[in-house]
């Protein structure tokens, strides 16, 4: 019985302890700093290279990153609120978290294009985005909803392929990254990604899109309502959205963001 | 018999049951109740659940198939490295679905070890079929049916099968018309259970199979993707899969652990 009594005790203290943990993090003003950041899972690379950049400039702080589908990760914001700043892949995501719970310096930091990418063989023979209609090939898209899917779902339509290249599609992917590990694997044809997908990838073989065929992605940041350390969100972005963010994004493959 | 709970376990004990309650409280109660026979009967949400019957179905046939002689060889078998052979088959009950469709796809993928021959000389290709989702299941699912079977197998009394051998019963006779007979609640125990781990995979299945409406979106892949869009359609979905694992325990009762409650048995 007494040592019941004991172990009650220490499991109530470590889930106590926890709680008050991890309260007091995020309301620290001195000593560690612990910056959550939700990003698309097409940052990755680039992000997690800012992330490192923004911690040295910063010292005392820690980037913690939650990458994903932009639309995955609005809703998670939307019912948990515990991002402090948020990179979509789309205005459409960031529309989501702007209106519940909301945000503050929204800001379009970067622009992507698409590509096509293929295994360094290229079995299925796609040189082209007409060649994703070739009988056969099997191609793998972002789930729509997802915005690489989307981007890619409307960049079919634009260029009237959709009724040609969906009866292709093999798998709809639940974000970027897994689209691209189809094909890493080898075992889709093609797949339908962004740009910055293949900067720093030699697994895959891309195939440039024309820019007259192509659609570009725009990606929004902004500091989420309700962050316990919004000045040190505001700064991430600031970061981001600095000379620094911009060369490193571009080093990863991303474009500038919109002009006007 | 009513015997005193002490106040700690009776305070953790109800910690530990509202952990587990919760959720699927959660589930019912944000369920869009008056909408869901709709919800449910949408052309998508129909899909989702006929692929997923006939996946876990066929998922739990091949199971069976190869699951039920592999533990009577584990049963009956005398040889080195029996123990090992086992581990090796509960293997997939404890690995992380995830690594099991990578593991599937080095092995059974276009360039996997086997697969890229099976392409290559049969035209078969698995990953993004519906026979890559019933791969997936079966990877996940064959172990319960062989545990299960083990277990019934080893309960029975060797006497029956030299009664049966003493009175000129061949040895695959006297499997098929005396021993599974006799352990067929176990059998049907560890199909049960297999078929309801197959209806729930998600891991394997997306890793490997891929994921597209009609061919290897089965339900949790389905729940999964809705989110992303309609979280009451995916609450929908998943309260289906909900009521399913709570028939498959109703069913099973006693038989999951292996406990009898004192208060409705007899023992």
């Amino acid at each position: 019985m007494k040592r019941l009594t004991t172990l009650s005790v220490v499991v109530a203290t470590l889930v106590l302890g926890g709680c008050s943990s991890s309260s007091s993090t995020s309301a620290s003003t001195s000593g560690s700093t612990e910056l959550t950041v939700f990003a698309a899972s097409s940052l990755t690379a680039a992000f997690n290279q800012i992330g490192s950049d923004f911690e040295s400039a910063n010292p005392g702080t820690t980037v913690t990153f939650n990458y994903g589908s932009s639309t995955d990760l609005a809703t998670q914001i939307g019912s948990e609120g515990t991002a402090d700043v948020f990179a979509s892949a789309s205005g459409t995501a960031m529309d989501t978290v702007a209106k519940d719970p909301g945000v503050t310096d929204r800001t379009d930091f970067a622009t992507n294009q698409l590509v096509i990418i293929t295994p360094t063989d290229d079995p299925a023979g796609v040189s082209t985005l007409q060649d994703l209609t070739k009988p056969g090939v099997q191609v793998v898209l972002g789930a729509a909803a997802v915005p690489v899917g989307d981007y890619a779902r409307q960049m079919l339509d634009e260029n009237k392929l959709t009724d040609e290249v969906m009866p292709n599609v093999v798998s709809n992917e639940a974000d970027d990254a897994s689209v691209v590990a189809k094909v890493n694997s080898g075992e889709a044809d093609a797949a339908i990604v962004y740009a910055s997908d293949v900067a720093s990838n030699t697994d895959v073989r891309a195939v440039p899109i024309p820019t007259n065929q192509n659609v570009v992605a725009t990606y929004p940041i902004a500091v989420v309502t309700g962050s316990s350390i919004a000045t040190v969100a505001k700064s991430f972005v600031t970061h981001v959205t600095g000379s620094q963010g911009e060369a490193t994004l571009q080093q990863f493959g991303f474009g500038p963001p919109p002009t006007g | 018999m009513y015997r005193r709970v002490p106040l700690s376990f009776v305070v953790l004990g109800a910690i530990g049951a509202a952990f587990v309650a919760l959720p699927v409280l959660g589930l019912a109660l944000r369920a869009p109740w008056g909408r869901i026979v709709e919800m449910l009967s949408g052309p998508g949400a129909r899909t989702a659940l006929r692929l997923s019957l006939e996946v876990s179905l066929l998922a739990t046939v091949c199971s069976v198939v190869f699951g039920v002689p592999l533990a009577w060889i584990l049963a009956r078998g005398t040889f080195r490295g029996r123990a090992l052979l086992r581990a090796l088959v509960i293997l997939p009950l404890v690995l992380p679905p995830v690594v099991a469709g990578v593991g599937l796809l080095q092995a059974l993928g276009r360039r996997g070890i086997v697969g890229s021959w099976l392409e290559r000389f049969a035209g078969v290709q698995l990953t993004f079929t519906t026979a890559g989702a019933v791969v997936a299941a079966t990877f996940v699912s064959i172990p319960l049916v062989v545990l299960s079977a083990e277990a019934g197998f080893r309960s029975l009394d060797p006497r029956f099968e030299r009664a049966a051998a003493v009175l000129g019963a061949k040895p695959g006779y006297t499997l098929r018309r005396v021993i599974l007979p006799m352990v067929a609640p176990q059998l049907v125990a560890g199909a049960v259970l297999a078929w309801a781990r197959a209806l729930g995979e998600f891991g394997a299945t997306i890793t490997f199979a891929g994921n597209l409406e009609g061919r290897t979106q089965t339900v949790p892949l389905a729940v999964f993707q809705t989110l992303q869009t309609d979280q009451e359609g995916a609450i929908a979905l998943s309260l289906v899969l909900v009521v399913l694992s709570i028939c498959v325990l109703v069913a099973l009762r006693d038989r999951i652990t292996g406990i009898q409650d004192r208060a409705t048995g007899t023992g």
